[in-house]
């Protein structure tokens, strides 16, 4: 079976006129297997939302290769739905109206648009706010609009960037085990989708994640490919010991390199 | 301080001022190049009944609107263009730059050479007057979207004609629509201007054209009437507010995903 993501040796140099070229990452070998749910952690500067742009179609590799499905990525595509980082809700549109953006974009009809959007809506648990424009919303509602958006393409992909970083522990954990439940950590495999989860936070990565991706940084590397080998359904289940090591078996790899992006962004 | 204290003093203070100035010229007893507060009540109460005032306002009013309209739909269109394409930027923006560098007054004797004094020539300045801010005001608009709903936009499958008009134009219509505050303002401005520069040849030719600007040229040179000309003063300082408080308005109604 073909990997829903594959990348072999990927590099991308970021090139400006007035700045040195940046190197942000170099030969990163990976696979997103279907409905695998994949975590990319590492410190700042480690190039983890250059890799999401990639696999996103924003940028182009500057070298190596990325497949979707065995064919070259050549451009965004609604497939491949991005959660982005400060949700990227379009403001003048009410939560109704982002959600059926993806919807409209298809070119489906105003009713068809409706109902998808409200089955959507009511998934993530926004009823009674479709009518709400984003700014009348807390950190936790816009990331579950912006799921919700997410979801209404129906994308094979799932590519979210850092998607939880804006809100609070408590609600984090809480839109984590919704994001779970969404998912189908619960169901069949099948069902699942596959998921590049990009993210700061280690701890939150292996409670999701089949696989954790560590990345290093100055340029990005790979510095290994943790399976993360913990029974599903695993909501709710967010502190055994097993997870513990996995979590400090991380923040052994990438300790140094985060101490030391500490010290240079202050320089 | 209690709030009827609070509207009070201010309308007090406003009311002696009032009182002061009327005392003041009555003293003088210069009427005839002194205005004074009766004097130019006597003077609105006249022009209300014979229906000067209001033509008057009416008159420059639409003008005013007729020539911003213009600006709007011809400036609008440009700055897109000039904004989404930088060839049609780096070929308009030198031609742009250096018309707007020409204030639009210096334009009302070509005007009139080429429209005559029926109006038009005022229209002409008035388009003129908007069509620059509402270009270069659509132009910052658009270089200022936010890259990353383009980028979700794109990704959620927008072709051409939903990035322009569910992305691109909802996102700078908030600046678009702060350049016609400004492009109003001008207008109001440029029109008085014009009216003024034409005026007096109007007063013998077809009465609907006649606005305020050449209503203050008539009072000035025919009926020499100084509390009318604070009267006109008056009106366009009024006029001007209304113009702003009603865009205000429609800026709020237009733009609801605005928290202010």
């Amino acid at each position: 079976m073909t990997a829903k993501i594959e990348a072999r040796g990927l590099g991308k140099t970021y090139v400006s006129s007035r700045t040195s070229a940046v190197e942000a990452l170099r030969s990163v070998s990976f696979a997103v297997e279907p409905h695998e749910f994949v975590g990319v952690v590492g410190p700042s500067g480690c190039g983890k939302s250059t890799l999401l742009a990639l696999c996103a179609g924003f940028t182009a590799p500057s070298s190596g290769e990325l497949l979707v499905d065995g064919t070259p990525v050549n451009g965004p595509d609604p497939r491949r739905g991005v959660m982005f980082q400060d949700y990227a809700l379009f403001p003048w549109l009410t939560v109704a109206g982002n959600v059926e953006f993806g919807p409209r974009a298809r070119g489906l009809d105003k009713a068809k648009r409706r109902a998808i959007a409200a089955h959507y809506i009511a998934l993530v648990g926004l009823d009674g706010f479709a009518d709400r424009y984003p700014y009348e919303l807390s950190g936790g509602m816009r990331q579950r609009c912006a799921l919700a958006r997410l979801l209404a393409n129906e994308p094979e992909i799932w590519l979210m960037d850092e998607p939880l970083a804006a809100v609070d522990l408590q609600t984090r954990s809480i839109l984590q085990d919704e994001l779970l439940r969404l998912w189908g950590d619960a169901d069949d495999r099948v069902r699942r989708r596959a998921v590049m989860f990009v993210t700061h936070g280690i701890d939150e990565a292996v409670y999701l994640s089949d696989k954790v991706i560590v990345l290093g940084r100055r340029p990005g590397q790979i510095k290994e490919i943790v399976a993360i080998d913990l029974e599903r359904p695993r909501r709710g289940r967010r502190s055994s010991a097993a997870l513990n090591r996995y979590v400090e078996h991380i923040w052994g790899l990438i300790q140094d390199d985060a101490a030391r992006a500490i010290v240079e962004e202050k320089s | 301080m209690t709030r009827a204290r609070r509207i009070a003093a201010p309308l007090l203070f406003f009311g002696g001022l009032v009182v002061l100035w009327e005392a003041a010229v009555r003293r003088s007893g210069d009427f005839a190049l002194f205005p004074c507060p009766s004097g130019i009540a006597e003077a609105a109460f006249r022009r209300l009944n014979d229906g000067t005032l209001i033509s008057a306002a009416t008159g420059s009013l639409g003008r005013v609107l007729v020539g911003f309209a213009i600006g709007a739909a011809l400036g609008t269109p440009l700055g897109l263009a000039m904004g989404l394409a930088p060839p049609v930027r780096r070929a308009m923006g030198p031609i742009v730059d250096s018309l707007r560098s020409v204030a639009p007054i210096a334009w009302i004797p070509m005007a009139l050479l080429w429209l005559g004094i029926r109006g038009n020539a005022a229209l002409f300045v008035i388009a003129y007057a908007t069509f620059f801010p509402f270009v270069l005001n659509t132009v910052q608009a658009v270089q200022l979207v936010d890259r990353v709903l383009v980028s979700a936009a794109r990704n959620l499958g927008a072709g051409r004609t939903l990035m322009l008009r569910g992305v691109i134009l909802p996102s700078a219509l908030p600046v678009i629509l702060t350049g016609a505050r400004i492009s109003l303002g001008f207008a109001w401005g440029s029109v008085i201007a014009a009216e003024l520069a034409i005026g007096i040849k109007v007063h013998s030719g077809t009465e609907a054209a006649v606005g305020v600007g050449q209503q203050m040229v008539n009072t000035l040179y025919f009926h020499r009437d100084v509390n009318a000309l604070v009267l006109y003063m008056l009106v366009i300082a009024l006029i001007s507010l209304a113009i702003d408080r009603g865009l205000r308005g429609a800026q709020r109604a237009l733009t609801p995903w605005r928290q202010t």
